[in-house]
């Protein structure tokens, strides 16, 4: 087993200590740690707050995501979990044209989602993977028409890029 | 407090800088066509003003001179109002306020960064004795994910005490912990030595429920701060992912009257949105440096996730210098996320000198062991603990 399989099975492993060096590990290895992309978005709904915390640093330096993480990443865009979702769509925007195949994820998150943070997210997002479908451009509008100053702002950003 | 400040400023010059700070804040994005919206908070009572004033005043004409005093009248007030802005720090863990600080200490002078390339560290000495008397070190430092995990590795704990009794004051980002006792156990691991350190910190701060603390760490035998002008930065707006973390502090000195003072301005930016996020902190420097008429010296410090080249707006602020350049501030040395900014006609208390602090080298670690400690390295700054006055020139090359 080499150094990365072995993060990958300690990042899933049942004993939190483990998931927790895994976790460590990964916020120690800047953009290199992007082969398990996906995984540390999981570990942000982790049940241990160090857990979540060094998964969440490690997410922060990690640049833009594998393109075989993409669809995992689509999905985990709609998680219960309000972080998991939050770094899903971050993932997806920082993708850019790779994660063109989100955009309906996206604009589903951005026009339903009770998370005020991930739909600001999502609106950031499309803009970054530069989605233009007419889907696209009535869910970024109507956010621009929003209360939520952030979300209106980033919104707009997003219809003039 | 009595103090003499003998810089000044042209009113005109400042005010425009404000009124756009506040414009920003309060505005929403509404654009020039809402620009007199009656309903904003500070603009708005300007507009409401003269609407009233003419409603009341038909048949008096209403010329600029009675616009301007308006405007200027509303901006003093806006400028208090920014100051009450500040949401006051009632963390139970400040550590210190005026006058409960022990004297400055006599000893040995030795600049830090002289013994840091030295690799130096006497454990049984103080650490303010191996630092110059008349300077200040002040630093910045991200201690990537700092909560209960990393203050349960002793080996980490001890290189970040190690790193803190190098400074005078260090403004620390990342704290990540729902533990209250963090600060307080960091602070005892770099007292062990006998060393006067005290804290304060901020609120937990993000947009998601993986939240951050800024921390300003300080030497209470070389700084104090003022307990009435603590707190974190309002951001009506939400430009930013991390409202700053502003504290103002003053040197240790016999004449305290002619002490160095000063703002610090501590942050932390969203690297998703660097850009939009440094444009934002343009303004809240120029707010802070508004915010009191005794105080314009503003140190702007932190990870702002943008190298020299991507200061925006806050690079355009006139005389504004900061001090890292072609050097990398992080711990793999390949990008250069963190800095020190201030005016350089203003704060002319900066000494030329700055460095990153290199842990790997200073403490003899591996790159691993290094990165077990932060993905960040300190970057500091000296000046001096005497006010300087005010001359039109700048200190830094820009």
């Amino acid at each position: 087993m080499d150094a990365k399989q072995r993060i990958q099975t300690l990042l899933a492993s049942s004993v939190s200590a483990e998931r927790l060096e895994a976790a460590e590990q990964l916020c120690q290895m800047g953009q290199d740690a992007s082969f398990v992309a996906a995984e540390l978005v999981a570990a942000c709904a982790d049940d241990e707050e160090d857990v979540r915390a060094s998964a969440v640093g490690a997410l922060e330096e990690l640049g833009p995501p594998p393109v075989s993480a993409i669809d995992s990443l689509i999905a985990l865009a709609t998680s219960n979990d309000p972080l998991a979702a939050y770094w899903a769509i971050t993932l997806l925007g920082r993708a850019e044209t790779n994660a063109s195949g989100g955009a309906a994820t996206l604009v589903d998150v951005l026009s339903n989602s009770s998370d005020g943070s991930a739909r600001q997210r999502a609106a950031w997002a499309l803009g970054k993977i530069g989605a233009k479908d007419s889907a696209t451009i009535a869910a970024l509008q109507q956010a621009a028409a929003s209360g939520d100053p952030r979300l209106a702002r980033i919104a707009q950003q997003s219809l003039t890029q | 407090m009595a103090r003499r400040k003998t810089k000044s400023r042209s009113k005109s010059r400042s005010r425009i800088p404000l009124l756009l700070w506040l414009f920003t804040l309060f505005s929403g994005g509404g654009g020039v066509g809402g620009y007199l919206n009656p309903d904003w908070p500070i603009i708005g009572p300007i507009v409401t003003s003269l609407i009233h004033w003419r409603q009341e005043n038909p048949d008096v004409a209403l010329d600029g001179n009675l616009i301007r005093q308006a405007v200027n009248d509303e901006i003093h007030n806006a400028t208090n109002a920014v100051v009450n802005q500040i949401r006051p720090n009632t963390n139970p863990y400040e550590q210190t306020s005026y006058g409960q600080n022990a004297s400055i200490q006599n000893g040995q002078v030795v600049p830090a960064q002289y013994a840091a390339a030295r690799g130096q560290n006497n454990s049984s000495q103080h650490s303010t004795n191996r630092r110059p008397i008349d300077k200040l070190l002040i630093a910045t430092f991200n201690i990537q994910v700092f909560g209960k995990s990393k203050m349960a590795k002793p080996e980490v704990v001890d290189v970040l005490a190690k790193v803190v009794r190098h400074f005078d004051l260090v403004a620390i980002q990342e704290v990540r912990a729902q533990d209250d006792n963090i600060l307080p156990d960091f602070i005892r691991a770099i007292n062990a030595d006998g060393s006067q350190y005290g804290f304060i910190i901020g609120p937990r701060i993000g947009r998601t429920s993986s939240t951050e603390q800024y921390v300003y760490v300080f030497d209470q035998t070389r700084v104090e701060y003022d307990p009435n002008a603590v707190g974190t930065m309002t951001d009506p707006s939400d430009m930013l992912h991390r409202e700053p973390f502003v504290a103002r502090f003053r040197a240790r000195t016999g004449s305290p009257q002619h002490a160095f003072t000063f703002w610090m301005v501590n942050t932390h930016t969203d690297p998703d949105e660097v850009p939009q996020e440094v444009a934002a902190l343009a303004d809240a420097f120029e707010v802070m440096q508004r915010s009191r008429k005794d105080e314009d010296d503003v140190i702007l410090l932190g990870d702002l996730n943008a190298d020299e080249t991507q200061m925006g707006r806050l690079g355009t602020i006139p005389a504004m210098g900061w001090v890292v350049r072609g050097a990398m501030t992080n711990t793999r040395k390949n990008k250069a996320y963190d800095n020190i900014l201030f005016s350089t006609t203003t704060t002319r208390e900066f000494t030329g000198r700055w460095g990153v602090f290199d842990i790997e080298k200073t403490f003899g670690l591996t790159r691993q062991q290094a990165l077990a400690v932060s993905d960040h390295l300190p970057v500091w700054a000296e000046f001096s603990v005497w006010e300087a006055p005010t001359a039109n020139r700048s200190v830094v090359p820009r």
